[in-house]
Formats: C-alpha cells, sequence, structure tokens
C-alpha cells in the first residue's frame, strides 16, 4: 500500500503561535530597555524541528504581534535546529525527522531525544 | 548611520512563563494549597468529572475551582451549584492556560482556606499539554467515545501527566475501545503514570481517583 501524503494546513497564524510570539515580543522589548537598544533591526529566533512551533505560522503572524510596539519596523529571522535522537539500544546518534524515529544502524524505533524541542530568542541586531 | 551590532540573547521563549509556574508553585505549596490541572478534549466529560470528585472529596477538603474556557459560563454554573467556590476564566480564543492567567484566576477565586484547587483547563489536547501553569500534578481525561488511539496522536498529553482518568467506561460496550491497548499505549510513553478507569455518569472508578487525589494532597501539605 502507497502511504498517505501529509499536507500540513492551518491557519494563517494560528493563536497558538500567536499567543507565544506576543510573548517574544515582551522579552525582547524588556532586553532592549535593560541594555539601553532603542532600535531593533533583526530579531533571530531558533525553532528546534520537534518543537510544537511551525516557522511559517511564526512568520505569519509576527507582524500582528510587533504591531504598535517598538519592533515594527524590526526584521524576523528564524534558524531550524536540528531533531536530534540517540538510539537506546545501540547508541547511534540520528536525525529523527528525516529517519522517522527509527535509527539507521539497527533499525530500532527506541531513540531518546538530544535536541530539537528547543524554541529560543538567539540574539537581535540592534543599536 | 548608526552602528548596530548582534547582541546575544539566548534565552528560551519557555523561559518567562516557567519561572512564573515556579514561583506560583512554591507560592501555592506555602499556603498548602494544592492545584490539579485538569485536561481533555472538548466533550469528554470533564465537568461531569469534576462534579463527581467535589462529592467524593467534600467531606474531606476544602474545594475550590477554576473554569477555564474561551467563552461561557455554563461550566462555572454547573460547579456553582454544589455550592463549591469556582471562578470563570476566559481565554479570551486563547487555547491553552499560562501560569499568568492561572494566577490570576486563583486571585479572582481566593485560595485562603482551600485544600484542593481543581483547574480544569480549556478543552484541547495539544498545546495545554506544553504549558506549566504551576500545578503541583497533572490528570487527564480520555473518553472511550474519542477512541483507543488517542495517545498515538497525542503523545505529549499522556507523555507529560500524573494520571489518565478513562471516562464513559458504562458506554464501553458500544464502542471499539481496547482498554488493554491504551494501557499498553501509554504505560510505554510514561511509566510512572496512573491509569483509571472510571465513569463519571454511574461513579464508577470516581473512588479510586478520589483516593490518589487524598494522598496527593496529604504528600503535598507534608513535604
Amino acid at each position: 500500500m502507497v502511504p498517505p501524503s501529509i499536507v500540513s494546513t492551518g491557519e494563517v497564524g494560528s493563536l497558538h503561535e500567536l499567543s507565544v510570539v506576543i510573548e517574544v515580543v515582551r522579552t525582547v522589548e524588556e532586553f532592549a530597555r535593560e541594555n539601553g537598544v532603542t532600535r531593533i533591526d533583526k530579531l533571530v529566533l531558533q525553532i528546534g524541528e520537534l518543537s510544537s512551533m511551525i516557522p511559517q505560522y511564526i512568520e505569519d503572524c509576527f507582524p500582528c504581534a510587533v504591531d504598535g510596539t517598538s519592533m515594527v519596523d524590526t526584521k524576523l529571522e528564524i534558524e531550524i535546529l536540528p531533531g536530534n535522537g540517540r538510539c537506546r539500544s545501540c547508541g547511534a546518534m540520528f536525525n529523527l525527522v528525516a529517519n522517522k524515529g527509527i535509527c539507521p544502524e539497527c533499525g530500532v524505533k527506541d531513540a531518546e531525544v538530544i535536541s530539537g524541542k528547543e524554541f529560543m530568542i538567539k540574539e537581535i541586531v540592534a543599536c | 548611520m548608526d552602528a548596530f551590532k548582534v547582541l546575544e540573547i539566548k534565552k528560551s521563549v519557555y523561559e518567562g512563563n516557567d519561572k512564573r509556574a515556579g514561583a506560583l508553585r512554591s507560592g501555592l505549596k506555602k499556603d498548602g494549597v494544592f492545584l490539579l490541572n485538569l485536561m481533555s478534549s472538548p466533550g469528554s466529560g470533564k465537568t461531569t468529572t469534576v462534579m463527581r470528585t467535589i462529592e467524593a472529596l467534600r467531606g474531606d477538603m476544602r474545594i475550590g475551582v477554576l473554569e477555564a474556557d474561551i467563552d461561557s459560563d455554563v461550566d462555572a454554573r454547573t460547579v456553582a451549584e454544589s455550592g463549591t467556590r469556582v471562578i470563570q476564566l476566559h481565554s479570551g480564543g486563547m487555547c491553552h492556560l499560562t501560569a499568568d492567567m492561572t494566577r490570576q484566576g486563583l486571585e479572582g477565586l481566593g485560595t485562603e482556606g482551600l485544600d484542593l484547587v481543581i483547574l480544569e483547563n480549556i478543552g484541547n489536547l495539544i498545546c495545554t499539554a506544553e504549558v506549566d501553569v504551576g500545578a503541583a500534578k497533572s490528570a487527564m481525561i480520555l473518553s472511550v467515545p474519542e477512541g483507543d488511539d488517542k495517545p498515538l496522536k497525542y503523545p505529549m498529553m499522556f507523555e507529560r501527566v500524573d494520571v489518565l482518568l478513562i471516562n464513559k467506561i458504562d458506554a464501553i460496550s458500544f464502542f471499539n475501545f481496547d482498554m488493554e491497548a491504551v494501557r499498553e499505549r501509554v504505560t510505554a510513553m510514561n511509566p510512572g503514570i496512573k491509569i483509571i478507569p472510571i465513569s463519571a455518569k454511574t461513579g464508577e472508578g470516581v473512588a479510586e481517583w478520589a483516593d490518589w487525589i487524598r494522598s496527593a494532597v496529604r504528600d503535598w501539605k507534608r513535604a
């Protein structure tokens, strides 16, 4: 049987992402105040492949989240962090997403997540 | 032109909420108030389960309820009829509660003199699981009509809760619900989980659930 293909859908800039992005903007504005920053040119976020956040939705709702804040002209950049795991059976490290959680070395599907659940505010480019 | 420079922040987005949740939890601990985060899909019988739980425990402890919904106050009215201290939280469309919203709800409710506060979270099996609201323990309800495949579809919820209540077992003969398959799937993801089949309608299994709460509240107040 041919497995059904998967199409990711969702509302543009879903509420789940929006509420979190508003929190991000709040945190960054606070950081900017504490560090005497007046203009933020760019915000860099890091999102793990296994995080519940969908980068496209984050980008879609970003303009809405910064509306009326000091970050209204700030550009957004998103870096994706790989979802890596370690096989509990043979100890091999591999990408969980590319391998659908199955160890490419021994074929066992029992891996411990090493990375990929992060959602980090990495840095800002500002003056 | 001003010189732009890179300023490293390196902060988890969840850090703010996690900190507020931690502070809320230690405040509740100091006051001896046990906050239970109860989660499930819409229509799993959360409010009926809350009513049964109150009935079973009201002789032993003082209980308050936070009802969280996107809109309406039907659930809070139902609970209020039992004479329990209750407050309705409206999330304003948001799909999950944060620690800050929970704190506001608790302040509105007033926790003085309470032993147990049940937070009936928004009906949603997805992001409610990943947001720490400052609860002492968390529980979820999976009802029989929803199907035994839910642990496969929403693993995070099943991985993180302390207790899984399987509700509406009085109706199990009408559905293809494999109780053993659920037990196997869930304990593989979360070996420490306590699974209690109940019927909030007939009261079956509720005594075991009430016993679990009694002992968890006792441990919380003692430790």
